[in-house]
């Protein structure tokens, strides 16, 4: 693996744990979605992403406001995880630069950043309503491309972490490393099989784990 | 299995000439009890130049020095640890955990060196997963079945447990061991020797042992009158298996009363635990029936089991009321 400049970061399931019931409320109303919610507030998440792109139609008017309007009680109730801040310090003081590559609204990524005062670690935020002239459709990966892109980062010189396959498939179209955030050790083992480039166990490996392919690197150039 | 080398040096400066020359390509070749079966099981990592220090004449010995210490040559195999009438009077409770590793084949086998920086023995690496260990990026014991192979103490990016018995029941003893490297000789203390989980020339490892260094003895200082001490060892079956929780105990003691302690545990964590909490707790106490119950009330606060595993918390405490009965006895 190349040394690794930077990190994209979705707030859902890789900085915090998200309640699944207003995405899944999302997918119902405007989508017609039936059956019960995702436990998992991720792969509720993930499940709305498939049905926008499956629409084809970026979200506007009404159905905007509702989406973000759910969106913003997701980021309300949303619990970031304890070990966020020191890590995204840490990365800072390792010289890597750190994106929001978000498919949620920039008003809901806007919220959680100030929720979690991350601001200060960040070099650039990219949601679902930025899109770099001519960039690729697809609300689920252009978030992604976008990071790349505004920021002049080589994408096999970035991880994105994530949860969920959808992600990890994301990740792939974006030509980034899919690093699989293991949450949930029994969701952990299927996703596996979806051969991730790498996985933690919690958001303090990643620094090990970028200093780790730098000593490989070196101890490959000797 | 893959097309591999051999070297059969006859000086340690020999092999460290070797080792530099091959870097991370090369491994020391003693037992061969660890190395041959990574190579066996055709793992990622198993190095391809071996350098064989068996022929290396100075490396294996027990003796005891002026000051009543004793040195033993990292070559040395387990059994001759365990036949030793030196170790037998000196450090009883080394001999009783060196005859609770393996079977007596192996132990015929296996170095000291060996037991002391062998791989872990993760299913999943073992099975040649491209683990953190393994060429890969991920734990799959983490994830996994971790019942038995992995640590109930936390990780760093590697979940597996460290699996030697010999450093666990040296540490009570204030071991330390002698490397030599191309700087020359360089001295640690065995917890130093064996951290766990250490990224060392862009490798995850248990011990700090860099590719161009030997581990060539370790040294054990004279038992000081009125040390006590005890291995309790936790396995699947009575031989082979690794612990699932072990404990090397010793108490310095003045009749009853505890002047000094180490706790050390095996088979739980990804380094030899030593568990300074009890030993702080134990220091002024006097050795009662009751202390092992009032002890394991302290130990192992910060446990972080893996999904299977909790057990082995529950065995570590265990034995540690057990340990402490039998010193008592």
């Amino acid at each position: 693996m190349q040394t690794i400049e930077g990190l994209l970061l979705d707030p859902v399931g890789c900085l915090a744990e998200f309640p699944s019931g207003p995405f899944h409320e999302v997918a119902v109303r405007l989508f017609e979605r039936k059956g019960k919610a995702s436990r998992s507030g991720s792969r509720s998440y993930w499940h709305l992403l498939n049905l926008i792109e499956a629409a084809g139609v970026p979200l506007e008017g009404q159905r905007k406001n509702l989406a973000e309007s759910l969106e913003a009680e997701a980021v309300a109730d949303a619990s970031i995880y304890e070990d966020v801040l020191p890590v995204l310090a840490e990365l800072r003081t390792m010289g890597i630069r750190l994106f929001i590559a978000s498919s949620l609204s920039r008003s809901a990524v806007t919220n959680f950043i100030e929720r979690g005062s991350l601001g200060e670690f960040l070099s650039g935020i990219w949601t679902r309503d930025d899109r770099l002239p001519g960039a690729a459709e697809g609300v689920k990966s252009a978030p992604l491309l976008a990071a790349l892109g505004g920021a002049s980062l080589p994408p096999d010189k970035a991880m994105f972490l994530t949860d969920t396959a959808e992600g990890i498939k994301a990740a792939r179209i974006a030509g980034v490393h899919p690093i699989l955030m293991m949450n949930d050790p029994d969701e952990a083992r299927r996703l596996a099989m979806h051969k991730p480039a790498g996985g933690v166990v919690s958001l303090h490996e990643i620094p090990d784990f970028i200093r780790l392919i730098v000593a490989q690197n070196k101890s490959r150039a000797e | 299995m893959k097309k591999i080398s051999i070297y059969r040096p006859s000086t340690v400066d020999e092999a460290i000439q070797i080792l530099s020359q091959h870097g991370t390509e090369a491994g020391v070749y003693a037992g061969g009890t660890d190395l041959l079966i990574r190579l066996k099981n055709r793992l990622h990592q198993a190095p391809t130049y071996l350098v064989d220090i068996k022929t290396i004449d100075n490396l294996r010995y027990i003796k005891e020095d002026a000051q009543g210490g004793v040195e033993i040559g990292a070559a040395t195999k387990l059994a001759e640890l365990a036949d030793s009438r030196l170790l037998q009077d000196k450090y009883p409770m080394l001999v009783e955990a060196v005859n609770k590793i393996s079977s007596p084949e192996l132990r015929n086998a296996s170095t000291l060196g060996g037991d002391l920086l062998q791989e872990v023995w993760c299913q999943y690496l073992r099975g040649g997963y491209s683990c953190w260990r393994n060429g890969g990026y991920l734990c799959y014991g983490a994830i996994g079945d971790n019942s038995y192979y992995h640590s109930a103490m936390g990780g760093r990016l590697c979940y597996a447990v460290y699996p030697g018995d010999a450093a666990t029941a040296l540490i009570p003893f204030d071991a330390r061991a002698k490397l030599a490297t191309p700087q020359g000789l360089k001295e640690l203390s065995i917890e130093q020797l064996v951290p766990g989980d250490m990224m060392v020339d862009g490798r995850i490892q248990s011990h700090v042992v860099r590719f161009n260094e030997i581990l060539t003895s370790v040294f054990i200082p004279p038992p000081k009158p009125g040390l006590r001490a005890s291995f309790e060892k936790l396995r699947p079956r009575g031989v082979w298996d690794f612990a699932m929780a072990s404990l090397a105990i010793s108490l310095q003691l003045r009749g009853k009363t505890i002047d000094d302690a180490r706790v050390v545990f095996g088979g739980i964590s990804g380094k030899p635990y030593r568990e300074t909490t009890v030993e702080s707790f134990l220091k002024g106490k006097t050795l009662s029936a009751e202390l092992g119950e009032q002890a394991i009330s302290v130990a192992l606060a910060n446990a972080a089991p893996l999904k299977y595993n909790a057990t082995k918390i529950d065995m570590a405490k265990g034995l540690l009321a057990s340990g402490l009965a039998r010193l008592n006895a």
